[in-house]
């Protein structure tokens, strides 16, 4: 049981279920989730559609009830407040701006409920326009503005009322590839210089990477793995956060022997030593991650033979699928200067960086 | 069927009562719907279970004459629901599919018999083919019986296949371009599209149209009186049973007779072809359809519904010419005289207090109506497609029923005795002599009762147009239900309340077969009033007052555009932006 105190807001054994659509039986859409998010973090929900994140959040946010389960912001239990009790704000997908105000209006609107006094109210909402670079832009509508501008907008009437949590839901999922990234990292930064506590769901890993201190992986309404994101990259400890983090290769592995936490398994014709953090011994069967940075393709017929099924050259890199015996690999070249560009049916050696061997844990 | 939840209902009504306007909000509109709508519907349906109420049922589905009675109302109900479907497509096709000229004139035209007060098509149908008819006699020289089901179905489609036409024209104007263009394509032609594409789509909405001007057509009670004849039809009996023999138990027994085939219907169109819809109504057509050109589809279209546009013409231009003359077709000298007596002789007590008491159950109307659609699409509660289904029942009751019914509850104080306290009284005396506000109150509740549904349906459309992350986004920011409703919800669907308050004042100044009965010598109402003219043949007076009430409706709907304004102000974009 985690402790009430720890963090700012904490989720205790969180479920929720949702009768069917044709009224036979339930859904559970969130199954007993527990978690802590401590003062000033940035923490992301990620996993594929329908895997509870979002109902996630809106149970945080007390759009939802919980079915079972405490929601505790700084040890005080708000799981049955009403949402606009709460003190958090939320950035939605569709931004959600009001379209009959202005620009300053929108942003104004917290702010009135709390009756901030005229001349403050005006100055802050200046002031965050100006962070947000709208300058200028308070008179127009919301659908005067591009969706770059709205979904600054959308951010600056959450960030302009202080909440205690901000909360987003795929917030970005509606900008093109490009601006997607530039908002990513001025969230980022604006995050980091206020310091506020800030819950975000995507389904995007890049996203929740290159955002979060930590990273829920959530899978069928089960947190599947929690850490930063290299930790989850790195050091995945289900082959379904290995899978959605990423690509990877999947290598049947057998403990040939065990010695002071490491582990030594044989992995395309070639001895490694893996640090484990689970009981192992010789023998077991297990699954060793290789990612297909960490491969790579030589014309070496010393190493493991395996024949190119396909190449696609795409600039920075080169990907490959290779055939080696029963296995098919991804593996992708970062650095085609370097090497010669395979072509497909050829056949080529197969090796690996031995410290990138992640073995996950049985069962 | 839904499993009950216990913790998470309990749960629900925790969240609704921590909002103390919400609650009351809630409380209010349960409150409305069991005293006005299911009380006098559940007292009706109980009256006609005394044990003289359970005779009478035997004998009138025993009897003849009451067979042919419920035989003639069922006959006059799907004619008319036949014919009004088949005329509103036929509008609605031409109006959208082919191109013709006159388009806007077809429209508003079709759109007339929506203000038009009762007895006003009948009458104008009387005088024009009538056995003295203008026309008919005048033109044709036949003495021509027009009194019985002809008229009756003539006069009832040309009253209601607005219903259709709008329904219609809204679901051809939502039908995808695409699909014809994709159908064109794939080597149809467009005969081909309209049977295979066109109707299929259609086929809900079809159904729904006749279901509902069938359930119109078996609750007028207007027409039926000046145009039956000797056809007489469930409504006229349970009227004649009221206002003739005193006998409100006959009436409520008959009234039952009359309320299965309309909650049977309003059963099956809510529950089975809602559900079948294969129209998505998005509100923004996603193209522009090709019109149809050829000469021998457009042409002979065409005249077919120029016919019609002239007819209904022909009738309110008589209407017209009927409160500007002695007596029409008899002595054609123009007088002011009809105008005289509803202004400023008897009738002006009437056209003031049908105004004054519209003009109350207006906003009440609209407003409630935006506030249970605000319940219904946007809280989850036990109860809440029960709430929907009550307050729509306001209007699948035949209008009659419900007059029946607030005689039956309303005509005495209703009291509670408590223990200690003693007896209270709840609600006073509200119809009949010396009831309080003279029976206005009645009157205005009836009212409302019946303009909450349509209100009730426009809210909940235009809800479903908005993105409830805008309300969400409101309570997010910290504002509580009440301000997310005033300053973000009631903004947003400014022109569903729009459409909802001139719903509800045209309805309440035309309507005549729930507020017959409720009627006092203190509290005077023009349909009633009109009626009287008409029985008395003092058909001048009649058309003066049409004319009047008409007007008076179009100022009305003139004031509360201006008033509410008919735009939200967000028009370009509902979804808060994307």
């Amino acid at each position: 049981m985690i402790s009430s105190q720890a963090g700012s807001l904490v989720l205790e054994n969180i479920s929720k279920t949702f009768p069917q659509r044709d009224g036979q039986g339930e859904v559970r859409a969130v199954d007993d989730v527990s978690l802590t998010i401590n003062e000033g973090e940035f923490v992301t929900l990620l996993g594929p559609s329908g895997c509870g994140k979002t109902t996630t959040l809106r149970l945080i946010s007390g759009f939802e009830l919980p079915t079972a389960g405490r929601i505790l912001l700084d040890g005080k239990d708000i799981s049955n407040r009403p949402p606009n009790k709460r003190d958090m704000a939320m950035v939605f997908q569709s931004y959600a701006l009001f379209p009959h105000m202005s620009v300053s209006k929108n942003v104004a609107y917290g702010l009135r409920i709390q009756r901030v006094p005229g001349k403050e109210l005006r100055e802050r909402v200046e002031r965050v326009l100006d962070l947000m670079g709208l300058r200028g832009l308070g008179e127009r509508r919301p659908n005067e503005l591009s969706g770059g501008q709205q979904q600054r907008v959308a951010l600056a009437r959450s960030l302009v009322v202080e909440p205690r949590v901000l909360l987003f839901d795929e917030p970005l999922s509606n900008l093109d590839a490009k601006l997607r990234v530039q908002m990513r990292s001025e969230i980022r930064n604006i995050q980091r210089r206020l310091n506020i506590t800030s819950v975000y769901v995507t389904h995007d890993q890049v996203e929740a990477m290159a955002l979060s201190d930590r990273i829920v992986v959530m899978n069928q309404g089960k947190i599947e793995q929690i850490g930063s994101p290299e930790e989850i990259y790195r050091r995945p400890t289900t082959r379904f956060v290995a899978d959605f983090i990423g690509r990877a290769n999947f290598l049947e592995a057998r403990i040939e022997r065990v010695d002071g936490g490491e582990a030594e398994v044989e992995l395309l014709g070639q001895r490694v030593r893996v640090p484990v953090t689970f009981a192992v011994s010789a023998g077991d069967h297990l699954t060793a991650v290789l990612r297909p940075e960490a491969l790579s393709l030589r014309e070496d017929a010393t190493l493991a033979q395996g024949a190119v099924e396909q190449a696609m050259y795409l600039g920075s890199s080169t990907d490959y699928v290779v055939r080696v015996g029963e296995m098919v690999l991804i593996v992708v070249e970062t650095d085609p200067s370097a090497h010669v560009v395979f072509r497909e049916g050829q056949t080529v050696g197969v090796t690996f960086e031995p410290s990138t061997v992640h073995l996950l844990p049985p069962g | 069927m839904n499993r009950l939840y216990p913790s998470r209902h309990i749960a629900e009504f925790r969240r609704i009562f921590q909002d103390p306007v919400l609650f009351i909000g809630l409380v209010l509109v349960v409150i409305f719907v069991l005293i006005a709508i299911l009380s006098p519907i559940y007292a009706m349906v109980d009256e006609s279970r005394t044990t003289e109420g359970r005779e009478l049922f035997d004998r009138y589905l025993n009897s003849p004459v009451y067979r042919t009675i419920i035989v003639n109302t069922l006959r006059m109900g799907l004619i008319v629901a036949a014919l009004g479907t088949a005329l509103g497509f036929l509008i609605a096709y031409v109006q959208v599919k082919v191109d013709v000229p006159f388009k806007r004139l077809i429209h508003i035209v079709a759109l007339i018999p929506i203000i038009s007060p009762p007895f006003a098509l009948a009458t104008a149908v009387l005088i024009l083919f009538g056995r003295n008819g203008m026309i008919s006699q005048g033109w044709f020289g036949v003495r021509y019986d027009i009194y019985g089901l002809d008229g009756l179905s003539l006069v009832l489609t040309l009253s209601y296949f607005t219903v259709a036409y709008m329904n219609l024209k809204g679901m051809l104007q939502a039908l995808d371009p695409a699909l014809d263009e994709a159908a064109t394509n794939l080597g149809a032609s467009k005969w081909r599209i309209f049977r295979t594409v066109t109707v299929p789509m259609l086929i809900p909405g079809i159904a729904g149209s006749f279901l509902l001007l069938f359930v119109e057509a078996i609750a007028d009670l207007g027409n039926p009186l000046v145009m039956g004849g000797n056809y007489e039809v469930l409504s006229t009996r349970i009227y004649v049973s009221i206002v003739g023999l005193y006998n409100t138990t006959a009436a409520a027994v008959l009234s039952v007779i009359l309320l299965v085939p309309s909650l049977l219907v309003f059963i099956v169109q809510r529950y089975w072809i809602s559900r079948t819809s294969v129209v998505s109504i998005t509100g923004k057509p996603s193209g522009v359809s090709q019109q149809i050109r050829h000469p021998l589809v457009r042409w002979p279209l065409f005249a077919v519904v120029m016919f019609v546009v002239l007819f209904i013409l022909l009738i309110y231009g008589t209407i017209f010419a009927g409160a500007f003359t002695k007596i029409l077709n008899v002595n054609n000298e123009l007088t002011l005289d009809h105008f005289d007596f509803v202004i400023n002789g008897y009738g002006s007590e009437a056209m003031k207090d049908t105004t004054r008491l519209a003009a109350i159950a207006t906003p009440l109307a609209g407003l409630l109506g935006m506030i249970i659609a605000f319940l219904v699409a946007r809280k989850t509660f036990l109860g809440r497609n029960a709430l929907d289904f009550a307050t729509m029942l306001g209007i699948a009751v035949p209008g009659t029923i419900l007059g029946i019914g607030y005689l039956l509850v309303f005509n005495q104080p209703n009291e509670i005795t408590l223990p200690l306290v003693g007896t209270i009284e709840i609600i006073p005396k509200l119809t009949g002599g010396r009831a309080i506000f003279g029976g206005a109150g009645a009157i205005v509740l009836v009212y409302v009762v019946r303009s909450v549904p349509a209100a009730l349906r426009s809210g909940v459309a235009a809800l479903s147009q908005i993105d409830p992350a805008i309300e969400e986004a409101s309570i997010s920011l910290g504002a509580d239900n009440f301000r997310t409703f005033m300053r973000i919800t009631l903004p947003l669907i400014r022109p569903a309340f729009l459409s909802g308050l001139i719903y509800a004042f045209a309805r309440s100044m035309t309507t005549i077969s729930a507020i017959i009965f409720l009627t006092t010598s203190r509290t005077k109402i023009m349909t009633h009033q009109i009626l009287n003219e008409v029985e008395n043949g003092r058909y001048g007076n009649a058309f003066a007052y049409c004319v009047i009430l008409i007007v008076i409706v179009l100022v009305a709907i003139g004031v509360l555009s201006i008033a509410v304004g008919t735009t939200s102000g967000a028009e370009r974009t509902m979804e808060g932006g994307a």
